[in-house]
């Protein structure tokens, strides 16, 4: 007996009709956007006239954009790895300890990531103004967090702030799931704390650890709220994220479709970096 | 006799009048609802007046906040082709890059030049930049004057300034006496339109229409000349370079780090707001020092609003009408001042009765000083041919890039400006404009 060929897809529907319309959907009118270009009279409104890949062209020799994407790319070589870290050490930390104290500190570490980014901003920003701020207080020193050269350091450890957490539950459950079997094996043989860590947790967390990596990298070329929520309270570059760039040449530039063009290539930019840091890693062992 | 009395009563109905409201167009008939978009605290009292006037008309009231998110919504509503507001706020300077997105309603088809005279010269100049096509209603402006704290200038023996020489000597006292812990003023490093108004009060254009295009000219006389004065006095330490409306500024200000500060007319309402717990009483606001000694008071204007209708407007009659209530009526400028210390454009909002009271904020703040007049003598002295350009918002963003490379010492003031000059004019050719 065969079940009619139209089941399965009416248990596809819903989710194709919300792909199609949330995801498919803007990728495609985003795609049809970017091929037009602002065409302006001597005065009046702007008209969008086709323009091919005029603006492909345009964001290939803009500065800024380009600037942007080298702000992200240093951004996520210095704060992707230090999170990771910091978020493995913890997750290990955590995995030792028993009883109660557990418990307190998995929420405590957790606790950043449940403020929405918005307001981590606005927190931070506070502790970063200049004659406010309880760092420069209690050394005495008038370091600037929020000056231009060091913003994009500032926001890094924002977004630490937030994220080690959630990336530390992430890897502390893959840890729980380890077969208390191997442990017991090990210390048998004789298996210090430390060579159980380094043969049999870190080799295990490996699948996690991508996961986390790439979670990561594709959270770092979205980076927006932090740097967006700091713009008022000093100078910000423009181009400081790729993100914020797109942002402002969409909203105060109202050029819609430059802006589709940006958010398209910097899509491709994104699965670029994560299928090369995928088959980089892959060549090491099996994911 | 019967004559006399005939006169008599022709002039106490034409004196009543003065105070009375303009005659302003008459009410469509039928049912009709007007979505509003503003950011003025209490607009939503002030728009009942209105609702019982036109009782077909009603008036709904969405408080965006105000910032650069307001505008992301009504450009985002415009560019989209609905979802737009009958009428709406937006400042001067960013009207011209509204008008340019095609997004807003020429109100001269229904007769808004008829008021042109009911307004301080120089803010119908802001929404009709041709003199036909309006394409705002003047809601309220920013003329420059400056606040200080009368009890630190007499701590340390100085005057208020009424020159800009004046200012700078004062300065260079207090730094003195106070060991640099006091600064005299504050630049404003991230509000162009802060530093645009006092080269606006020295007579500095920074844009013109000329045919069918443009004249860009950011790096003129005045802006040279304003900071390079700016520039000397931060180098020496005489004034800080703190960033408006930020909890660093409010705080030094009500520590008495801050001597005095150039503010629009909308400024002193949020100091009486921000530091009512600290340092009221002893504020005063004075006329903004001059580049020469003399009796006429130039000014220029920081800020500002104005009332918008979009061309998505179902109702343009009755949104043109509104716009001009809420701007012209005595009952919307006493509510706008009041609830949204909102300084008027219009010449009657001037003499408003309630912005003199001494007994309440802002003047209460200030000391009991009738700060209104000096502000609206400043209103007086703003420069009328001054314009914007549609491409401002970008102009308005890379100012901040270039004094922060001035301030970190990599520009000079003379290099910033041209750089600023430069990279504008590129990008406004960038977007397709007729630039020079």
């Amino acid at each position: 007996m065969k079940a009619p060929r139209i089941v399965p897809w009416l248990f596809l529907a819903p989710f194709l009709l919300l792909f199609t319309a949330f995801y498919v959907a803007p990728v495609v009118y985003a795609g049809y956007l970017s091929l037009f270009i602002k065409k302006r009279g001597a005065f009046g409104p702007a008209r969008d006239v086709f323009g091919g890949v005029a603006n492909y062209v345009r964001a290939f020799q803009d500065s800024d954009f380009l600037a942007s994407l080298l702000n992200i790319l240093k951004f996520g070589l210095v704060q992707v790895p230090l999170m990771i870290v910091l978020a493995t050490a913890l997750a290990l930390i955590l995995d030792g300890v028993k009883g109660r104290a557990q418990g307190f500190f998995r929420t405590a570490f957790y606790l950043p990531y449940t403020i929405p980014s918005v307001v981590a901003g606005l927190l931070w920003g506070y502790l970063y103004s200049k004659n406010l701020s309880p760092f420069n207080q209690i050394t005495g020193l008038q370091t600037d967090f929020l000056s231009s050269s060091v913003v994009l350091w500032s926001i890094a450890n924002i977004v630490t702030w937030t994220w080690t957490g959630y990336n530390m539950i992430t890897l502390y459950a893959a840890l729980q799931n380890i077969p208390g079997d191997l442990y017991e094996a090990a210390r048998i043989d004789g298996a210090s704390s430390w060579t159980l860590t380094r043969y049999i947790k870190l080799p295990l967390l490996k699948p996690s650890l991508l996961l986390v990596l790439i979670f990561s990298i594709i959270g770092t070329m979205q980076i927006f709220a932090e740097p967006f929520v700091l713009r008022p309270l000093g100078y910000v570059p423009d181009n400081i994220t790729p993100n914020t760039y797109l942002y402002l040449v969409a909203s105060r530039d109202g050029n819609f479709s430059y802006a589709a063009t940006l958010a398209i290539l910097l899509a491709v930019f994104t699965f670029l970096l994560s299928a090369v840091f995928l088959r980089f890693t892959r060549r090491g062992g099996e994911l | 006799m019967k004559k006399t009395l005939l006169a008599l009563t022709t002039l106490a109905l034409a004196t009543g009048a003065l105070a009375a409201d303009p005659p302003l167009p008459k009410a469509p008939t039928g049912k009709v609802t007007l979505e509003v978009w503003s950011w003025v605290p209490g607009l939503d009292k002030t728009v009942q007046a209105f609702e019982k006037t036109y009782p077909n008309i009603d008036v709904k009231v969405t408080n965006l906040g105000g910032g650069p998110q307001t505008y992301t919504k009504l450009r985002t509503a415009l560019q989209a082709g609905s979802g737009a507001p009958d009428v709406a706020q937006i400042e001067y300077g960013f009207l011209p890059a509204f008008v340019d997105l095609g997004g807003l309603e020429d109100l001269s088809k229904y007769g808004a030049n008829n008021y042109k005279k009911y307004f301080v010269p120089w803010t119908w100049g802001q929404v009709s930049p041709d003199g036909k096509a309006v394409f705002a209603i003047p809601q309220d402006t920013g003329p420059f004057a400056m606040v200080y704290r009368a009890d630190l200038l007499q701590k340390y023996g100085v005057a208020a300034p009424k020159t800009w020489a004046e200012y700078e000597k004062a300065a260079d006292t207090v730094r003195q006496k106070s060991g640099g812990k006091v600064k005299f003023g504050n630049f404003y490093s991230t509000y162009a339109p802060w530093f645009m108004a006092l080269a606006w009060a020295d007579g500095g254009q920074f844009f013109r229409r000329e045919g069918d295009g443009w004249v860009q000219t950011l790096n003129n006389a005045s802006a040279k000349k304003v900071l390079n004065y700016w520039y000397r006095l931060i180098k020496k330490g005489d004034v800080g370079t703190l960033q408006a409306f930020t909890a660093d500024y409010w705080n030094a200000a009500g520590a008495g780090q801050v001597a005095t500060n150039l503010e629009a007319a909308w400024g002193p309402g949020g100091y009486a707001g921000s530091l009512k717990d600290k340092s009221a009483g002893q504020w005063r606001a004075a006329n903004l020092p001059q580049w020469t000694a003399g009796n006429t008071i130039r000014s220029g204007n920081w800020g500002g609003s104005s009332s918008v209708v979009t061309t998505q407007s179902k109702n343009k009659e009755a949104a043109t009408l509104f716009a001009l209530w809420l701007n012209l009526s005595q009952n919307a400028l006493t509510n706008n001042w009041t609830n949204g210390g909102l300084f008027p454009a219009s010449d009657a909002g001037l003499d408003l009765a309630v912005l003199r009271d001494k007994t309440k904020n802002p003047s209460k703040f200030f000391g009991g000083q009738d700060i209104s007049s000096v502000y609206a003598r400043a209103s007086r002295g703003v420069n009328v041919n001054f314009q914007w350009a549609p491409w401002f918002p970008f102009v308005n963003d890379n100012f901040n890039k270039q004094m922060d490379l001035m301030l970190k010492g990599r520009l000079t003031p003379d290099q910033a400006l041209d750089a600023w000059q430069r990279e504008s004019l590129a990008e406004a050719k960038k977007q397709g404009y007729t630039v020079r």
